[in-house]
Parts: C-alpha cells; structure tokens; sequence
C-alpha cells in the first residue's frame, strides 16, 4: 500500500497561495503589532474607517488607477487588435514584429527615465494623461503580439472570403473579426489592464509623485514605514484583479479552451 | 481601401511602437555623450569611460544575471514538477481557480508581504522568538536587504512560478503531451523514459522562448529589488535609475551611459531570439 | 528597410519640434512691484503644488490634515502635495529648464542646504521674495544658522521653515556612558558588535559632517568654502576609520540601510543601539507613538552635531507665485509654526523668535506643552556646528559608495 502524499501538497499549495491574501487583510486590520508579539494588541475596523474618512486619499488613488487602466487597457487592446494586423499582414512581418520587441522588453522605469524629457517638453509630465500615453507605449506592444498569432492563413481566408461575398471593410470587422477574436480581445483587456494597474517605476517618474496610484501609495506608505495602511493599499490593488480573474476565468478560459 | 487602411495602421505601429524607443535610446545616447543637459557642456568621451573603467556596470550585470537566472531555474523546475504531478487536481472546479490567483499579485505587493515575512523583526522572526529559537532579532537569520538576494529571489519565484505552472499545463493541453505519453508507454517506454524523452522536451521545446524572456524581464525588475535588495551590488534597473536621479549633477550622464549598455544587450538577446523563427506570444 | 527610414526621418522630426526653446514666463517681475494685499488678492480661489519629502507620518498628518484644510479655508487655495526631496526636485526643475517648460509642476520646494546650491546654480530658484512676507519680520534672520545655508548666503531666495540639530540616541536603560567621540565609538562598537551603523542617506551624510568635523580638530574646522585639499585629507582618514572598524558594524559592515526611517525601526525592534536622526534624534514622537522606550535618550557629539535650518522655496517658472509667498507665508505665520511645534504632533522647532511675536502670540508659545521624552533644541546648543559647503556633503556621498559601501 502506497502512501498517498499527493492531498497533503495540494493543501499546502492552496495554504500558501490564500496566505498573502489573508495576511494582507489580517495586516490591514492590526495596529501596533511589533516584534516580538505574534499577534497585533490592536485589530478592528479602525484603520479602513479610518480611510473612508479620505484622510489619506487612498480612495481618490483607488478611482485614479481603476481610470488609468480602464484607459490603458481599452486603448491599447483596440489600437493593438487593429494595428497588429496591418503588421502581420505585412510582407516585412519579421522585421516590424522585432521591432516591437524593443520596447516590450526593456524596464519601463529605465524607458521612462528616458523618455522623460519628451513628456515634459510636451506637457505630459505629471498629469494622468501623461501616465496614460506612457503606460499606453508598454502595453500597446504587448497587444501587437499578443494578437499577432491572430492574424493567420485562416483569419486571411475567412476575410477574403467576406470580401468576395460582398461585405465591405466595416462589415468584415464587426460581423466577422470581432465575434471570433472576442476571447482573445477580453484577455488581452484583462492583461493589459494588469500590467497598467500594476506599473510602478514608469508612473512613478512620469507621474512624478503627483498622480498618485495605488502602487505609488504603497510605496508611500512603506517609506513612512506605516504597514499597515501599506497592506490595506495593497488589499484594493489585489483584490480588484482577484474579481477580474474570477470573470475572465469563468467566462473566457472556458470558452477559449 | 484595403491598403490605404493597412498603411494607416502603419504608421500608428511606427508612431506609438518604434518612435518612442528610438526617441528615448537617442536622448540617452545624446545625454550620456554630453550633448544634451543643462550641465553638460559639448560632445565628450569621458563619462563612457569612467562607466567602463569602473567594474560597478559589470557587477551589477553579473548579479542581476545571476539572481534572474536561479529565480528562472527554481520557478521552471518547481512549476514543471506540480503541472506534470498535479495536472488532473488542478482541472477541479475550485483549484483551477486558484491557481490563477497569484497573478492578482503585483510585484510591489510580493515584495512588500516578503520583506513583513522574512525581515528580522517580521513573522518569521516573531514566530521563532515565541518559540524559543531565538533570543534577539539579530540572531534570526538575514533573509531581505542581503548580500545573497535571498528576498528577492523568494520573491521572483513566488512572482513568475505560478506563471509558468498555468503556462505549462496549457502547453500540456494544446500540444497532447497526454496522447503522447500514453503512445510511448504503449511502446514499451518506461515512465522516467517517457518524462525525459517525451514530455519534458515536448513542453520545454515550446517554450523556451518565453522562458527566455521571462529572464530579460527579471533582469530589468525595479520595484522588487528596490525594496528587498542591498546597496552594492545592485541590480541594473535601481542602479541605472540611482544613477540619473543621483545628487552629483555632473554624473547623471554616467547614468545615461548605463541605460545604453543595458538596452543593447537586451535588445540583442531579444533579437537572437527571435530572429531565427517567427515565435510569438501566445501564453495562456 | 523602407520603415526603418521612416522612423528616423519621424524620430528627427519630433527633435526639432521638441528643441525648439520657449522662454519662461516673465510675470515674476510684476510680483516683486505689487503690494502683499494685491499679492494675497491675487492667490485666492488657486492651486499650489508642493514638492517635499514625505517619508514621516507627523509630518504627512500636518500637512494634510492641518495647513491644506486651513489653507482652503482661509485663503481658498488649494494645496497639492508632491512627493519628492534633494535629487527630485533638482532633477524636475533640471529637466523642465532643460525642455523649456513654462509652468512647472512644483511651486514650491522644501529644500535645505545641498538642493539650495544645486537649485542655485542652474537658476532654478525664483526670488528674492522673503522680504515681501508679512511673517518675515518674526524670524531672526541675524542667526547665523538661519541666514547662512551650508556656508551660502540666503538672500530672501529662500524662506527658513523649521530649525533642528541632529542628535544621537542611545537606551539609557541599557547603556550609561553613551560614546561622544570617534575613540569611545570604536570602543563601544568594537565591545557591542553589530549594533551600529550609518544609513546611507541624508542622515548619515550628516552624520559624517560631524565625524569630519571632529577629524579636523575643531568644531569650527570645516567653516568656509570647500577646500579640495582639507577634504582629502580628512576623508582619506575618515574612511579608514570606517573601513577599520566596519566590521563591528551592523551585518558586519557588509551592507548598510539605504533610509534613515528603516534605522529607526532597528533601533525600536533592538537591531541597533546607537542611532542618529535630526530633530534632536526624534525621540519624543517615537516614544509616544510607542516605537521607542521611555529610556531613550538624545545627545550631541562632544565635537557637536550640525544644526541647520530647512527651508521653502519659490521655484523659477511655478506658475502661482502669488499663491505660493501666501502658502508659505502662513506657514512662517505663529498659528502654523505653534501648532507645527506640538510635540505630540509634527514636533518641529518654531523658527521664529519668540521675542519678537505680539504678547498674545509670545505667551502662547510659551505656554505651549514641551517635549516630556527627548531633548529640547536649546540642550544642544552648546554643541552646535555649522553645515559646512554643501559640495562636502556632494563628496560624502559618492566616497561612502564607492570606499566604503562598494569595498
């Protein structure tokens, strides 16, 4: 009789994947825990209450990303679905795909430290906007090659074959494009929307501390060494993305495998 | 119609996809040359070779190369045996969800909950006092801000490894490692023949590429690093950004000089990479 | 290929139209002519951006949730907070003179000494406006550690906000005869080791000014302007001070804290037993906020500690400068410096001088509740030294990288 271990990994798989998530909460609820007590000597509601009040304005940083990403993450997968195809229909498909490598690759922060200079000579500088077009510019190659794969022998075929059945461009693309591509549309939505929520270097210079997101906020709050308003910031960054892959799991995943 | 609407899209994939990399890789070569900056004052070599003089770049290359590639490792081996071992439990309703989790976890986060877990007064460290194991928060070992990068490592993997197991079990899925497998051993394969003949290169062949680039992502990482590393050696992105935002205005052209030797070397690989076949992104 | 030369004609493109430069904005010369009531007129209902560092909660809990609701009440103007100290701040101002930007994001600047000399030099300060402040008159500027920055004369460029001296902490539970000089340190650390080290920031820099300091022989001995030669000798031994005992120090010297603020949560969790901070140590907030023991304890070096004012500064191209000399008027004003000087709040030294208020305004600060824990500002005054030049400071930082940290 074999000993069955495999329950026990499992457990432990799932244990350790839900900690942080509970810790982050059990954190966001304690005051004044310090070495050596294990547990907080306070724990209650005081410090979300705390923030309701909008001492901080992490509420405001709250709306600010959700904004952001919502921009990011709508322009980016549109222009990406779009422009991806006249970029993999191209005869130097190679080339251009490479080309998109360059900036997908390279550490936004040092990218924007960069680039810093064109955003304040064109106003970009510290304002959402700015944040937006710059974020935009890492996630736009990311939907390019996501959605290069897309635009194969057979998505060609299908076009032509609307073309000679009459339909114009407009028609091609609702009718057509958009039903079979919508799988892949919500995902690349849902990543793009991730890696803009989740950005820190790059907003941060771009932003230059003046739109304050919620990665920018937790920063704050470790420099202030106030963990726990840093772990209650990092409960509404994670938990958002929970909802969405709950969503896009349920909905997308299943559909698309 | 049709071409003129192509030509469009174009222009917009130069405009927003080459312009500002070619914009930003311009201005720090200017920079870094003396061209450009307030304080600088004309075209000189000098900062290039005090960059390349100094073994600093150098370091810091071999050790972000060097924790990216051991965080690369560990996730890889670690996310290969659970999707191989694990498969049919992880297609149950609840777990299949997740593991989906960790990518709800930004690497600020990551490395925040690390630094309140490994850090000498952190858990852990409470934990073993209560215990009895230690007397003093020096005697817990040093685990963040530690010249082994033992905290950033723990991070990476908890980052990236979650990623690969889900990568990996559809890359199972979509190339019928199953189906294969079942063909070896019905060829007389043994089990540990058909790991390493069968599913390991099956798996492993489709995506290194994206292996690979997880690497070059680690090897630029700032947040995690920021926060979990030590002064010296540091990792290329937060001596790069040390570098430009330093308090000697004089130098920050040295910085500058960093960016261009780091965004080459990037750029090469990718193009090494890439250029043979025509791999694309296709995870999950 | 036929792409590849697109992108270039287009990259050489937005260079020209980028490198076109605009001139900043000229209105600064009426402000200087205007009466302060047409000045005060002319900031209300406005925004002002403040760029300062915000790495402490007291601080944060002020100026969120004291001066920016006053300042809305009182005057309608709007206070934005800007995250960002020394190097930021230059470095925006840098960029934004450099790309020709002619509102700028920050109006004004909390700067001291080094940031002053650097702001300075690339003109990106906007004065002299201090002597248009009505509050002015309430602030000693014959006090040579109000009126001289690191060895700079302040000229109304900036305006003086809060005064301090930096201090050491010790436990005095646990230690009685704390060290006051380099000998008894090494003693101390070379009997206690892994309990000390120096941050590799700000603070520390500070701290190194005093060992230097004492290196030369005198507290006065680093006075004047920056003497390559002077620092070179007293650097090279500075560093083989270090270098010598750095084993004794905290992680055996292999490392050091890159912020103040995680030094301080070492010596609450024990990690280390002699720390340093400005404000006299900023032992009385820690305490009460329950971090440090009631046994905690200031003191200056035997040689002294640098004590130095901070300041508020206009930047050259803030699009509000109306708006910012009324913020930063009321921020000098007695009701800000008094509720600013709350020990159980901010706890920053007023920078006025007492004796020149109004009675009402005297007998209020004097009346006003002490600090209970850590030392009062005038305990250290016997043991105060000047901030010397600030490229010492410029110097300190890249020698402690690359001697020490690096090594």
């Amino acid at each position: 009789m074999k000993f069955n271990w495999k329950p026990y990994i499992l457990t432990l798989i799932v244990l350790l994947i839900l900690f942080p998530f509970v810790y982050m909460v059990l954190l966001s609820l304690a005051s004044e825990w310090r070495f050596p007590d294990l547990l907080p000597s306070y724990f209650g509601l005081r410090n979300w209450l705390k923030i309701i009040g909008s001492e901080t304005g992490l509420l405001h940083s709250f709306l600010i990303s959700v904004s952001i990403s919502l921009s990011v993450a709508t322009v980016s997968t549109l222009s990406g679905f779009f422009i991806s195809r006249s970029v993999s229909y191209h005869p130097k498909k190679r080339v251009l795909t490479l080309l998109t490598y360059f900036p997908y690759i390279l550490a936004p922060v040092v990218f924007a430290a960069c680039l810093s200079y064109f955003f304040l000579r064109m106003g970009l500088f510290g304002n959402a906007t700015g944040v937006i077009v710059a974020q935009f510019m890492i996630t736009f190659p990311y939907a390019l090659i996501f959605f290069s794969s897309f635009w194969n022998q057979r998505t060609k075929n299908l076009e032509d074959l609307v073309a000679t059945l009459g339909g114009n461009q407009l028609q091609t693309f609702f009718k057509m494009l958009f039903p079979i591509a919508k799988g892949m549309l919500l995902i690349c939505f849902f990543q793009t929307f991730l890696i803009s929520w989740f950005e820190y270097g790059l907003t941060s210079i771009i932003g230059v501390g003046k739109v304050q997101t919620l990665t920018i906020k937790v920063f704050l709050f470790i420099k202030e060494a106030n963990f726990y308003y840093g772990a209650l910031s990092c409960c509404l960054l994670i938990f958002p993305p929970v909802v969405l892959l709950y969503l896009n799991k349920r909905y997308v995943f299943n559909k698309l495998v | 119609m049709r071409n003129k609407f192509s030509h469009i899209g174009l222009v917009f994939f130069v405009l927003i996809g080459v312009i500002p990399f070619a914009a930003a890789f311009i201005y720090a070569l200017l920079y870094s040359l003396g061209i450009v900056g307030v304080l600088n004052s004309g075209f000189t070599l000098q900062h290039w070779q005090t960059v390349l003089a100094s073994s600093e770049v150098f370091k810091s290359f071999g050790y972000s190369a060097l924790v990216a590639a051991i965080s690369v490792v560990i996730s890889v081996s670690f996310a290969l045996w659970l999707a191989l071992k694990f498969r049919k439990e992880f297609d149950q309703k609840i777990l299949s969800f997740i593991i989906y989790l960790p990518l709800a976890i930004p690497g600020v986060v990551a490395a925040f909950f690390t630094f309140q877990l490994f850090s000498r007064a952190g858990f852990f460290s409470r934990l073993a006092y209560q215990l009895g194991w230690i007397n003093e928060v020096s005697q817990f070992p040093d685990l963040v801000n530690d010249a082994l990068a033992t905290g950033i490592i723990i991070t990476f993997i908890t980052i990236v490894m979650p990623f690969f197991v889900l990568l990996f079990l559809n890359v199972y899925k979509n190339e019928r490692v199953g189906n294969l497998s079942e063909l070896a051993y019905s060829l007389g394969a043994s089990s540990k023949q058909v790991l390493w003949r069968v599913s390991l290169p099956v798996i492993l062949r489709k995506t290194w590429t994206l292996i690979a680039l997880y690497f070059i992502f680690l090897l630029g990482a700032y947040e995690i690093p920021l926060l979990l590393g030590q002064e010296s050696p540091q990792m290329l992105s937060v001596l790069i950004i040390r570098e430009i935002k330093q308090f000697d205005l004089s130098k920050i052209s040295e910085g500058y000089a960093i960016a261009i030797i780091y965004t080459i070397v990037v750029s090469v690989a990718v193009s090494a990479l890439f250029s043979r076949k025509n791999k694309t992104l296709n995870e999950i | 290929m036929h792409n590849i030369n697109v992108s270039i004609l287009l990259v050489l493109l937005l260079f020209t139209i980028v490198a076109c430069e605009n001139d900043p904005t000229q209105d600064s010369l009426n402000i200087q002519e205007m009466s302060w009531e047409d000045i005060s007129d002319q900031a209300k209902g406005s925004t002002v951006n403040f760029m300062m560092w915000q790495g402490d909660a007291d601080i944060n809990d002020y100026i969120n949730n004291y001066v920016a609701p006053t300042l809305k009440e009182k005057y309608n103007i709007r206070l934005n907070i800007i995250g960002g100290q020394g190097p930021e701040i230059v470095q925006l101002v840098m960029g934004e003179k450099q790309a020709g930007v002619k509102k700028g994001q920050a109006d004004i600047v909390w700067i001291n000494g080094e940031t002053f000399f650097q702001l300075r030099k690339i003109e990106g300060l906007w004065g002299p406006f201090v002597q248009k402040l009505p509050n002015a008159q309430y602030i000693d500027f014959d006090n040579s550690f109000i009126n001289t920055d690191f060895q700079q004369p302040v000229n109304n460029m900036e305006a003086p906000w809060g005064i301090n001296q930096f201090a050491i902490i010790y436990d005095s539970a646990q230690i009685s005869n704390p060290p006051r000089n380099l000998q008894e340190l090494e003693n101390f650390i070379k009997a206690n080791p892994g309990f000390f080290t120096i941050s590799n920031d700000f603070s520390g820099m500070t701290l190194l000014k005093s060992f230097l300091a004492e290196l030369s022989g005198s507290p006065t001995g680093l006075d004047g302007p920056f003497d390559e030669e002077k620092y070179q000798k007293l650097s090279t031994r500075l560093w083989d001070y270090i270098n010598r005992n750095k084993r004794y120090f905290w992680k055996e010297g292999t490392t050091f804290p890159k912020e103040h603020s995680k030094m301080n949560q070492m010596f609450a969790s024990g990690e280390l037993k002699i720390s340093f901070g400005f404000s006299e140590g900023g032992v009385e907030s820690k305490v009460r906020q329950g971090l440090y023991p009631k046994s905690t304890r200031a003191y200056a070096w035997d040689n002294g500690t640098i004590r130095n004012a901070n300041y508020l500064g206009i930047t050259y191209n803030s699009s509000n400068k109306a708006a910012a000399m009324e913020v930063i008027n009321f921020l000098i004003s007695p009701e800000a410096q008094l509720k600013k000087s709350d020990p159980t709040g901010m706890d920053s030294n007023p920078v006025l001088s007492i004796d020149k208020l109004d009675p009402e305004w005297k007998s209020k600060f004097e009346a006003s509740p002490k600090r209970i824990y850590g030392a009062q500002l005038s305990d250290l005054a016997n043991k105060a030294i000047q901030e010397p030049a600030p490229e010492y400071m410029i110097r300190l930082y890249e020698d402690f990288r690359k001697k020490v940290i690096e090594k």
